[in-house]
């Protein structure tokens, strides 16, 4: 069984924090957690809101119906009491009716605690109660929460706790909750997991500039750069970000920038740099939904396409798309491994929806295992930086280490010098663009998930993964026959094993329809695998209204 | 296939000023005792920015306007290696002028040697960031109605460590000031390099310049900032150059604790 929880407020009334309190203790006391956030582009007023779903098994979506709604402001109320399942309840900051319980959150937090901030720990103690959940594990976290702001702080929010408790106690226990196991959960969001992916593979510069909703991963990587030794700087804008990454990249230190669409089209011509020069830099694009300044703050999978294709001129690149936060972990140090093997710019595509996702994740390596940067520690007396070779890779040598390395983004000789041979550039722009092929062979084929001889086969790719997941489950229980197929590595493709791993081979009998779910108006990735000839006939399900996809909603379009 | 001769004489005209430029960064580069291997000439687009390929050195030639950030992502990388930018007004305060105002905010330890012709040359004689009002192009056909960019005055206002000027037709004073530059260790240089076009600029030829450079008087003392902003805006029937403004503000990299265990190529390679 599962359950919904939906704090909901204005920004800057800690609705993040109240979220974030829940999330943490759920998942010590062993409950699984899918976490995930709904906001406003502004720092003040508005509505926003945290959903926390909890269960007794894995969970892999959010969903629209609240079966707990802690409304701290009368619009919270108004817009979100309509979306409280049958048999739900409400906490409202203010006096109520019928399902709801009036709490004065931020008077009770002032009256006991002695400020309106600890209205969270308030809100949290009403949660357990109803709940029919035991306070210690909260008043534990609290505890390790509060230990470096001291005794004081710890017993004024136990205190708010308690409080809340107390005054949702005649209706205690009225919502069915899950048991918890005892067996601490761990959990990451997306934005941690790449972040602790890419310190610990020894990402030694991140220059950026802040922009929604990458900006996590930039601040991540900020807190852990002292420990890490790193260097974090802070661009004056999106190109002087990635050009300050392909130095870096030149000079020998794995580098990386974070941004959304619209820095990443200032960043454009950077690519196209980091193709001609053939430097190993890595680029974090959260998306969100555009065009232009778009919704700030909500989610979509619109610039896959761009990434993709992104850059003047022709160049190999890969382009990955986790879905999970245990997957933008791994799919993160391939990123930078694979840029490295390759000697090519490499784009990690995230968005809203998983950056800010929370749910369980297995206990992620922090420990520093630096990527192999393939190196020549000490080059040759005849070193060139563009040596033609099969693989289209030229051994990479980096400045101070005994041989000059020029670079240039004319296009070049062997020696990387400015040339306009055009027998020399036809032969560099082999060399580059057999690169593809090598990437290509080692693409990340597919993952299939549900039954293997499904009629029904839907396709996804980066965070549309947990929620396709769930409506296999969802299709299955109500006895459709139904499996999906999720790209964690959109770019390049291995036709072949595409068509085969979606039964499209012409072998046995493959599945009646294909669905391809994404979050974007045009259908970019059906239209993807149609460009390489992996797929002729499907269907799409796709969604732009800056929300994720839930797995009741996939359930339910790909039924009708 | 018809293929055209190319070969890697310099792409300039005969008699430009950027020859008598790259001739005293190599005689510069010796008396400074920088070592080659540890040097990378770092530039942009234009026919300056074409400098790091004609003398034996590390180069980076990068986007048209990008040096700056590429520089400071090498020296950021790796503080051991001597940074320099050789490139254009146009690549420079141009369609760079974002990056020079934050690298001057930044005072990184590059060093920018930027060849000031007044004019676009690769792209054939269009104004550039520094060209005087009223200077007439194919474009600007009724003349230059822009103010004019002083980097020099921006680069004090911005508390730049190092900020001078010299002219290529002057040869022994250019190499002067090359030299100091290298030797510098405080953070930012600009060294701003008068220099003639001689195919699109027939206002400011080498008799211009020549006519109007003075060096600075001996006593001016380069750390009085009203003063070498004074100094800066001077432009006209006299044109100041030498050393006209230094500062004691420590570098970029010196203030990155995490740069004192060495450079971060330094720590990769110690945690491999």
């Amino acid at each position: 069984m599962d359950l919904l929880i939906r704090i909901a407020g204005e920004a800057g009334q800690g609705v993040q924090t109240t979220g974030g309190l829940l999330v943490s203790t759920f998942a010590r006391m062993g409950l699984h957690v899918f976490a995930t956030q709904s906001y406003l582009s502004r720092i003040r007023g508005g509505l926003n809101w945290y959903d926390v779903r909890i269960g007794d098994a894995p969970l892999f979506s959010g969903r629209e119906a609240a079966d707990l709604l802690v409304a701290m402001t009368p619009q919270a109320l108004a817009t979100l009491r309509p979306h409280v399942s049958d048999g739900g309840v409400v906490v409202f900051d203010g006096e109520c009716e019928g399902n709801c319980v009036g709490i004065a959150l931020e008077a009770v937090a002032k009256e006991v605690g002695g400020s309106a901030v600890m209205a969270n720990a308030v809100a949290a103690g009403a949660v357990f109660a109803l709940l029919g959940y035991d306070l210690a594990p909260l008043t534990e976290y609290l505890h390790v929460q509060f230990k470096k702001k001291g005794a004081e702080t710890i017993e004024k929010n136990v205190a708010c706790v308690e409080e809340g408790a107390r005054r949702a106690a005649s209706r205690a226990g009225s919502l069915a909750a899950p048991a918890p196991t005892g067996k601490a959960v761990t959990v990451s969001s997306g934005t941690e997991a790449v972040g602790l992916a890419a310190a610990a593979a020894g990402v030694k510069l991140a220059a950026s500039y802040p922009m929604t909703p990458s900006t996590g991963v930039f601040t991540y990587l900020a807190s852990v750069a002292d420990e890490y030794g790193m260097v974090v700087e802070q661009a004056e804008d999106e190109i002087a970000a990635v050009n300050m990454i392909c130095g870096a990249a030149y000079a020998g230190v794995p580098a990386m920038t974070t941004t959304s669409g619209g820095g990443f089209a200032l960043m454009v011509e950077g690519v196209s740099l980091a193709g001609m020069l053939e430097l190993p830099i890595l680029i974090l694009l959260s998306q969100r939904p555009g065009p232009a300044t778009g919704l700030p703050t909500r989610t979509g999978q619109q610039d896959l396409l761009f990434a993709v294709h992104a850059g003047h001129g022709e160049f190999a690149r890969a382009v990955f798309a986790p879905g999970s936060p245990e997957q933008a972990y791994h799919l993160t140090r391939r990123a930078l491994e694979t840029a490295h093997r390759w000697q090519s710019p490499v784009i990690l595509l995230l968005d809203q929806f998983l950056a800010d996702l929370v749910t369980d994740t297995p206990p992620l390596e922090a420990a520093l295992r630096p990527i192999d940067r393939h190196i020549l520690a000490r080059p040759p007396a005849d070193y060139v930086r563009y040596a033609v070779t099969d693989s289209g890779v030229s051994p990479r040598a980096v400045p101070g280490s005994g041989a000059f390395v020029v670079v240039d983004s004319d296009e070049h000789t062997e020696d990387g010098h400015i040339t306009e041979d055009l027998e020399a550039r036809v032969r560099l722009q082999d060399k580059r663009s057999r690169k593809a092929q090598g990437m290509r062979a080692e693409a990340l084929p597919p993952e299939r998930y549900g039954s293997p001889d499904a009629e029904t086969l839907l396709v996804c790719w980066g965070s549309t993964l947990g929620p396709c997941r769930e409506a296999v489950d969802r299709l299955a229980a109500g006895g459709a026959s139904a499996a999906m197929l999720h790209f964690g590595q959109v770019w390049p493709l291995d036709v072949a094993a595409v068509r085969k791993a979606m039964g499209r081979d012409g072998g046995a009998a493959g599945p009646k329809r294909i669905v391809v779910v994404e979050g974007n108006v045009e259908g970019q990735f059906a239209a993807l695998l149609r460009q390489v000839g992996a797929l002729t006939d499907c269907e799409r399900a796709c969604k732009y209204d800056g929300m994720p996809f839930t797995g009741e909603e996939i359930a339910e379009r790909v039924k009708a | 296939m018809i293929n055209p001769p190319s070969d890697n004489t310099p792409a300039w005209c005969p008699g430009c000023g950027n020859f008598a430029i790259l001739k005293v960064l190599d005689r510069a580069i010796e008396a400074a005792g920088v070592d080659r291997d540890k040097l990378v000439l770092v530039s942009g687009i234009g026919q300056a920015a074409k400098t790091p390929h004609y003398t034996r050195a590390n180069v980076f030639n990068g986007l048209h306007g990008r040096a700056l950030p590429a520089a400071t992502g090498i020296k950021l990388a790796n503080h051991g290696l001597e940074v320099v930018v050789t490139s254009g007004d146009g690549d420079m305060y141009g369609e760079g002028g974002n990056h020079l105002l934050h690298t001057l905010r930044r005072n990184v330890g590059v060093k920018m040697f930027v060849h000031n012709n007044q004019v676009y040359g690769l792209t054939k004689g269009q104004a550039s960031p520094t060209s005087d009002p009223g200077f007439v192009t194919k474009i600007q056909t009724h003349g230059v109605v822009l103010a004019p960019v002083r980097p020099l005055a921006l680069a004090i206002v911005e508390d730049c460590s190092f900020v001078a000027r010299s002219f290529a037709g002057d040869q022994e004073h250019l190499e002067a000031m090359m030299v100091a530059a290298l030797k510098h260790t405080g953070g930012t240089v600009l060294l701003d390099i008068l220099q003639p076009c001689i195919s699109f600029n027939r206002v400011n030829t080498f008799k211009w310049y020549k006519d109007r450079v003075r060096p600075v008087s001996s006593d001016h003392d380069p750390f009085d900032r009203a003063k070498a902003l004074a100094l800066a805006m001077e432009w006209g029937e006299e044109i100041p150059i030498g050393v006209i403004y230094r500062s004691k503000r420590p570098s970029f990299e010196s203030q990155l604790g995490v740069l004192a265990k060495g450079t971060l190529v330094e720590q990769f390679e110690a945690a491999t």
